[in-house]
């Protein structure tokens, strides 16, 4: 149904290419698609689904792969739970349903409908609602994860295109997306690459960047905490209000170099942290790299930096002077100098050799989810021990992690055929993720990895994929404090600085008015314990990714880590937390 | 990776179907047309007082009138004698301030529920004329903190079925900037506004604003640029402002007949509301469920 009442007029926003691109079909105002359908009525049963396997389940809620009984469509089913609220209906739920419904592009995951769970006895209790978009098989922090995976230049290249063409998109319909990373960009097997995750996405009030000029200039302020930490610009990290799309074209920047790396390739542990490795990589900021920077409020206080050169092209030495010379585009200090999307796509790399491949000619990889990793389980346990001191946790060819850097990778591409036989092998490597409820996972969801192989004792022989301290995850930025509603405080702030030790954001914003960008209430009355909890589960969720990697040996010296050290250790979207307090109860 | 045929919505509504209009849930629980229409107009004039004294600018406050309506849409919708009016205003009200940019707390919004709903309240009293007009009873509409959590409880309620029933179409397109969009466009609006202009420019927002409350509930069957040009073209022959003698509707992708029958709709709703004070003048309108009954009893 809900195909029904999004099927709206033939107007594009503000006539932008990207959007009327799309209005070749166009339907009529006044009836629906079909000639009849009603456009415009409630949403859809769930008695239309029938529930195929649970894809992962978290404090958010459940997330079931289903197939459309109408359609015969393979769906994700996320379910939205609505637990005693103290706001209503979750208000970042509502707003990415709004978004969603808004957008229309290949590269972006689609909502095609909510669907209902009719409780026994309605009016008490409450109705389980569902989001359901297209079932993607990956997402690319999962398939980067997946040792038997090998990301070929083509592959890449491919990837990139379409990332950069649901960035185009967006930026061209006005939004902001603000929560760009690996994690969020789910793709399937046909190699199409689609966007998700609107949660902290909004629209963006000044123009839209145009060709050749960058991100333009913003005129009115926005919230700086937005983007996780590594994939965050270092303009956000300055704290720079009026910031532009030029944000998400930064994330974008570091999605395309993890996807050469097999990682992310700036983890910082804090904000300063981060901000260091950024001036590491990309220079120190000076006037000239940088105009203006020295006028923003800095980073934590710190306003000053040694100064450092630019090691990009010595980084990335083994992906050509083409790639490096994008991803310094895509990575520019200079926010009103930093490649848009539109110019972004015409970038001679897409030009070069080895050309991209299509979607269609990508591999299919094994899909991979929660309960299906038992399946796996079960196949491990009849594979050899692990090598002791080996590669644990990487492919059959054990370049996983190092592959990234090895020369041979290049312009590297399997057939099809090549590949046909991952789908048939017994894989002891999946993917790990299926792209749809990762950040909203409870504890349940920490054994994702495969499981331990029996045989030697774990704690030698099974090594993180990579050093050990680039896996602690940073925590996520403080929930919005104070919001700013049209310069009213709306409610009661929560000193939770100490979380991150950074100043609290100033009452009443920067321009103290209306023009305050702002997201979301936060939550005054969350005790201690529940804030405990909270971030034993962030760390075990981290624990998760380091499981992954078939670090088992050592899960209870990080058990006991994360008791210590309960904050550090998740990538996690800024506002992702909010709503972990605020589906708990 | 052809685009599928769907449609950024932007700048236009999901629009009410044909099945939408000639029946709804309402109708199916036993309340008459005629008391329908007025329970939507009474809804849409709380919603619109609540918001102005919440000091809502009125984009929010249009927005939240267009999802009351929507909501009461159809035999799928929701019925006035299972979810009351002003429970659905309430919540239609929080909800569209809540992903605005001005949310306002429940408290907020139940304090000036309670003082609208209020037997004091001017709401209740006869909507014209001083005359007999009690002065608002501060006791009558204090909130204690019990029915607050009562009243809490069916608001976030009402929120999430609201949600379901609308489909989570969220997003309201409203006319009134398309309007000022046309008005610079016919050459009508001087960047340096003269007093013609100025009144030609507020005519065509106030019948904008009006036709939130029109029975024919003229947002859920025409598009933000119909509405547009009927308002422009209603408010220039009042104010007296020359357009174009050619067919300028046509270049706004508005037909005459659309544009005729916009104008009618505009143009009665002054009429209806007319009716509609004289209507309720002994009794109030039923705002709430024990009151709707009551009235739907009375009538047998």
């Amino acid at each position: 149904m809900a195909s029904t009442p999004s099927r709206f007029g033939g107007q594009t926003l503000n006539g932008n290419p990207a959007a009327s691109k799309r209005t070749a079909g166009q339907a009529s105002l006044e009836v629906g698609p079909d000639g009849k359908k009603p456009r415009f009525h409630g949403c859809s049963k769930i008695s239309n689904y029938i529930m195929m396997s649970k894809l992962g389940e978290g404090t958010f809620g459940e997330v079931h792969k289903a197939e459309s009984r109408v359609t015969g469509q393979i769906v994700a089913m996320k379910k939205i739970l609505m637990h005693n609220e103290k706001d209503g209906f979750p208000i970042t739920a509502i707003r990415e349903i709004k978004l969603l419904k808004m957008l229309s592009h290949p590269n972006i995951l689609k909502l095609e409908e909510m669907a209902i769970e009719r409780t026994k006895g309605e009016g008490r209790k409450k109705a389980i609602m569902y989001m359901v978009t297209p079932y993607m098989d990956h997402d690319l922090s999962g398939l980067l994860e997946n040792p038997s995976v090998h990301f070929t230049e083509p592959q890449i290249k491919c990837y990139m295109i379409q990332l950069l063409e649901g960035v185009a998109y967006l930026h061209a319909s006005k939004i902001l997306h603000r929560d760009m990373k690996a994690a969020n960009l789910l793709i399937n097997n046909h190699g199409i690459l689609q966007i998700a995750d609107f949660g902290l996405a909004r629209p963006y009030d000044d123009p839209p960047p145009q060709g050749g000029k960058g991100g333009g200039e913003a005129t009115r302020d926005y919230t700086t905490l937005v983007v996780t930490r590594w994939y965050r610009p270092p303009e956000l990290l300055l704290t720079l209000r009026k910031y532009t799309s030029a944000i998400d074209m930064w994330g974008v920047g570091c999605v395309f170099g993890e996807m050469f790396k097999g990682r992310p390739i700036l983890q910082g542990s804090t904000d300063l942290n981060q901000i260091h490795l950024i001036f590491d990589l990309m220079g120190s900021p000076n006037e000239e790299n940088m105009p203006g920077w020295s006028t923003l409020l800095g980073c934590e206080g710190v306003k000053s930096f040694p100064q450092r050169k630019s090691t990009l092209s010595q980084t990335f030495r083994e992906q050509g002077p083409s790639f490096v010379s994008l991803l310094g585009e895509l990575l520019k200090l200079d926010w009103r100098k930093r490649v848009n999307a539109i110019d972004a796509l015409e970038h001679p790399y897409f030009k070069s050799s080895p050309l991209p491949a299509k979607p269609g000619e990508i591999p299919q990889f094994q899909e991979s989810h929660e309960l299906d990793r038992k399946k796996f389980r079960e196949q491990k346990a009849n594979l050899p021990p692990a090598p002791a001191g080996g590669t644990v946790g990487m492919g059959p060819d054990g370049d996983f992690i190092n592959g990234a850097s090895n020369s041979n990778h290049h312009g590297q591409y399997r057939p099809r055929g090549g590949l046909g036989g991952y789908l048939n092998d017994q894989q002891p490597y999946p993917p790990r993720h299926n792209g749809y409820e990762f950040r909203q996972h409870g504890p349940q969801r920490e054994f994702r990895g495969p499981p331990p192989p029996p045989g030697p004792p774990p704690s030698q022989s099974r090594r993180p994929a990579w050093p050990p301290e680039a896996n602690g995850l940073p925590p996520r930025p403080p929930p919005p404090i104070n919001p700013v509603w049209g310069g009213q405080v709306h409610r009661g702030s929560v000193p939770r600085d100490e979380i991150r030790g950074r100043p609290p954001p100033r009452e009443g914003g920067v321009a103290g008015g209306p023009r305050v960008d702002t997201y979301i209430p936060s939550y005054a009355n969350r005790d201690d314990g529940h804030r405990d909890r909270d971030d034993g589960r962030r760390g075990r969720e981290d624990g998760q990714r380091r499981d992954e990697r078939g670090d088992r040996g050592r899960q209870g010296e990080r058990r006991e880590q994360e008791h210590r050290d309960p904050g550090r250790r998740r990538s996690r979207s800024p506002e992702r937390d909010r709503n972990r307090e605020l589906y708990r109860r | 990776m052809e685009p599928e045929a769907e449609q950024f919505s932007s700048l236009s509504n999901p629009l009410a179907t044909v099945d939408q209009l000639s029946t709804s849930s309402s109708q199916l629980d036993g309340v008459p047309a005629d008391l329908e229409s007025s329970l939507r107009f009474a809804g849409a004039q709380l919603t619109q007082a609540a918001g102005i004294l919440l000091r809502l600018p009125q984009e929010i406050i249009a927005q939240a009138i267009v999802i009351f309506h929507r909501f009461y849409l159809g035999s799928e919708g929701g019925s006035f004698r299972i979810n009351a009016l002003k429970d659905v205003s309430a919540a239609s009200l929080y909800m569209t301030a809540k992903i605005s940019f001005l949310p306002q707390s429940t408290r907020s919004v139940l304090n000036v529920y309670a003082y609208l709903l209020s037997p004091t309240s001017p709401l209740r009293q006869p909507l014209e004329g001083t005359a007999g007009k009690e002065k608002p009873d501060a006791e009558s509409y204090c909130l204690s903190e019990g029915s607050y959590q009562a009243a809490r409880a069916t608001l976030l309620q009402t929120e999430s079925i609201i949600l379901r029933a609308i489909s989570f179409i969220t997003q309201v397109t409203l006319p009134h900037h398309v309007a000022l969009t046309y008005l610079q466009t016919l050459g009508v609006l001087p960047p340096s506004p003269t007093e013609k202009s100025s009144a030609l420019a507020a005519r065509t927002l106030a019948h904008l604003n009006t036709a939130l409350f029109s029975p024919q509930l003229l947002y859920l069957t025409h598009q933000p640029p119909a509405l547009a040009v009927a308002a422009i073209y209603l408010a220039a022959r009042e104010v007296e402002v020359k357009l174009p003698s050619t067919e300028w509707w046509e270049v706004f992708d508005v037909d005459r007949e659309t544009l005729g029958f916009l104008v009618v709709g505009l143009g009665s709703c002054e009429g209806w509301i007319q009716s509609e004070k004289e209507k309720w003048t002994e009794t109030s309108c039923p705002l709430t469920l024990d009151e709707l009954e009551e009235d739907v009893k009375r009538r047998g």
